[in-house]
């Protein structure tokens, strides 16, 4: 008999259950090691690292009671100038009589018109005022980054077709999809978890050597935390745009384009054209997310003229609450992944 | 219907390592009419050995491992990788199957060691195994190389090393020999000789080299047109498209002739000298009555021999047939 005889009549052993492996394990370990993920995280940290240097030193810093003293008294000066012009100008017999007086020489002037701090050369950092602004802004990087992010993780696996070669391994697609997507907003929760801590024991540092605590209110630190908490929701939210987008058109540069395309162009151009749709708006909504309260747009409508000839401006005050804002970001990015999921499980793959 | 072929089981008899019965795919192309891939393909092919898989291009050869392999879905028919319904019970098999579709895909960032590890930890393959595989295809030395600095052969032998890391039950290799140089070339052919003489893996060849496949392969599927044309042992597909020929030499040919043209045999136009000075007879049933013809006339024999189709010409008339 030969070998190959042999071969052919011998049963094929009975498939018994292949290794169990982690696909998960293998997914933290696959997006842990991508060289891409690991720079821009890196030059992230040492853009971090740049800007609060610079901003300490050109930016910030304690005032001693002299400075104070002096920018205060500049304050004086000022308002007590204004307040000469404005006198003048009520006394002025040329003033247009069918004009309110308020209207054409203004206000009365008073110290809260010129803030302080604008007439010191450094302000101090106060940690009631510049904690929760800084978060925001920590939460607007950290949201760019994690779109990056999302976007270069399936990408690159698009480009590469090893998607097509972890199907050799692991044939349910869904399962595939379902633990990436876990990976991934599991990095954003942490880049975006992570981005707040850092930002938070910057404050703590600021304030102890360039500023004061101020005054701080009652539920300060209850809204602090609910505003962290939900920029972590707009991190992961972005992570996922950018997944979704990337997914359906299997290249991260495109992904980015069409990012920029939407975000710089498609949003200002709606603004203009259809301002009623701002309040859908994935900007704004973020915003509406991320700000403690909620945020407000100005919705310009088409204006009129008036019975003088002077052209009014018509328009509504929307407030975005954050459930508004935290639904239309969450809706949109729902659909984007669920139809690139279910695109996955049905295309052919070549 | 796969019944045909009998219920896939494991219990004491050979079982088919793929059957695909009455398989249809076709391709919908933009503005364009559907391309059909597979067009009611039957194939069968059983555990051991090497068995290739030979068509011309857009034979449906590629089209049927992506269908085996759940990364394309078939318009209709039945498929089974080791007795099981894919790509419904894919997920069981896998893990007993190995693949190379076409080029290698891995990162290309990554070292080649780091893309087998990926993998294996997808399937809770050790790294032991992974050292093994990088060993049996050389790449050992090389394996924290980044994947995108690899020479064509290199990046092959690790999509060779790959497919090998499961310690597959089937091997699925398409054209394994691509950019291969020819001392590349001859260890993947022995490597292939050698896994499908193991008693254990069967390897499932495609190429569209002839003689890759024919120096290669014990059983050898014909592809054309979306169907199988031919499968079987690779000598039996070959005698099956034998001429029936025979070539005949003897000293006196002209008497040969007129003796062998009497007893009734059909004998080429062909001037002598166009066969060697060999008389070339068509259609013999049994080349003995030749001998018995020519001896009863004192014609002795210095050759006598069928001529064999070569497999070049046998892949050539079963892929250009009309359907």
């Amino acid at each position: 008999m030969t070998d190959l005889a042999a071969a052919t009549m011998t049963p094929s052993p009975a498939p018994d259950d292949p290794p169990h492996g982690s696909l998960l394990r293998a997914e933290v370990h696959r997006f842990r090691s991508r060289r891409f993920i690991q720079v821009v995280l890196a030059l992230a940290l040492v853009g971090y690292a740049l800007v609060i240097t610079l901003a300490s030193a050109t930016g910030f810093g304690k005032t001693t009671p002299e400075q104070l003293a002096a920018a205060e008294r500049n304050v004086a000066e000022i308002v007590e100038e204004q307040n000469r012009f404005r006198e003048q100008c009520l006394g002025d017999a040329n003033r247009p009589v069918d004009i309110p007086p308020e209207l054409v020489c203004g206000p009365p002037n008073t110290a809260e018109s010129f803030p302080v701090e604008q007439f010191l050369d450094k302000v101090p950092f106060v940690l009631a005022d510049n904690l929760p602004d800084g978060g925001i802004a920590v939460a607007v990087a950290s949201a760019a980054l994690a779109f990056l992010l999302g976007a270069t993780y399936v990408g690159a696996e698009w480009s590469s077709r090893s998607m097509v070669a972890l199907l050799f391994w692991e044939p349910r697609r869904f399962k595939v999809r379902r633990v990436k997507l876990g990976v991934l907003i599991g990095a954003a929760a942490m880049l975006a978890v992570f981005g707040q801590a850092l930002w938070w024991g910057t404050a703590l540092v600021m304030t102890r050597y360039l500023g004061r605590t101020g005054s701080l209110p009652a539920d300060f630190y209850a809204d602090l935390l609910a505003q962290q908490g939900r920029s972590v929701l707009l991190v992961v939210f972005a992570a996922l745009l950018g997944f979704g987008v990337s997914n359906l058109i299997r290249n991260t540069g495109a992904a980015l384009g069409v990012g920029f395309v939407y975000f710089a162009v498609v949003e200002n151009a709606i603004r203009v054209v259809r301002p009623r749709w701002q309040e859908w708006l994935l900007t704004d909504n973020a915003a509406a997310l991320v700000l403690t309260g909620g945020h407000r747009i100005f919705i310009f409508g088409e204006g009129f003229v008036d019975e003088q000839g002077a052209f009014v401006e018509s328009g509504r005050e929307v407030l975005l609450t954050n459930l508004h804002g935290g639904l239309v970001l969450g809706v949109a990015t729902a659909v984007l992944v669920a139809l690139g999921v279910v695109l996955f499980q049905r295309r052919d793959l070549h | 219907m796969l019944g045909r072929w009998g219920t896939a089981s494991y219990g004491g008899r050979s079982v088919p390592v793929i059957e695909v019965a009455g398989a249809h795919k076709s391709y919908r192309r933009r503005r364009k009419p559907a391309e059909r891939a597979l067009d009611g393909l039957d194939l069968m092919v059983d555990g051991g050995g090497v068995h290739g898989f030979l068509g011309p291009n857009g034979s449906g050869k590629t089209t049927t491992i992506r269908i085996l392999l759940g990364l394309v879905r078939a318009d209709s028919g039945e498929l089974r990788l080791l007795g099981k319904p894919v790509p419904q019970a894919l997920p069981d098999v896998i893990g007993h199957v190995g693949a190379l579709v076409e080029a290698p895909l891995f990162y290309p960032n990554f070292g080649g060691r780091l893309n087998l590890r990926l993998l294996a930890e997808t399937a809770g393959i050790s790294r032991r195994r992974v050292e093994e595989c990088l060993e049996l295809v050389g790449l050992r030395e090389r394996g924290d190389d980044r994947f995108k600095g690899y020479s064509l052969g290199m990046k092959q032998r690790l999509g060779i090393a790959a497919a090998l890391l499961k310690k597959p039950q089937l091997l699925i290799l398409d054209e394994p020999s691509n950019g291969l140089d020819p001392a590349g070339i001859r260890e993947v052919r022995e490597l292939i000789q050698r896994l499908g003489r193991d008693g254990r893996t069967t390897v499932f060849l495609s190429s569209h080299l002839l003689a890759e496949i024919e120096q290669v392969c014990d059983h050898v599927s014909i592809m054309a047109r979306g169907r199988c044309v031919a499968t079987g042992p690779v000598r039996q597909v070959l005698a099956s498209r034998s001429t029936g020929d025979v070539r005949v030499r003897v000293p006196d040919q002209a008497r040969a002739r007129a003796v062998l043209v009497e007893a009734g045999f059909t004998l080429s136009d062909d001037p002598p000298e166009a066969d060697g000075g060999a008389i070339r007879v068509h259609g013999v049933a049994d080349p003995a009555e030749i001998t018995r013809a020519l001896t009863r006339e004192r014609l002795y024999l210095t050759e006598l021999s069928p001529i064999a189709a070569d497999f070049e010409s046998a892949f050539l008339e079963l892929t250009q047939a009309q359907p």
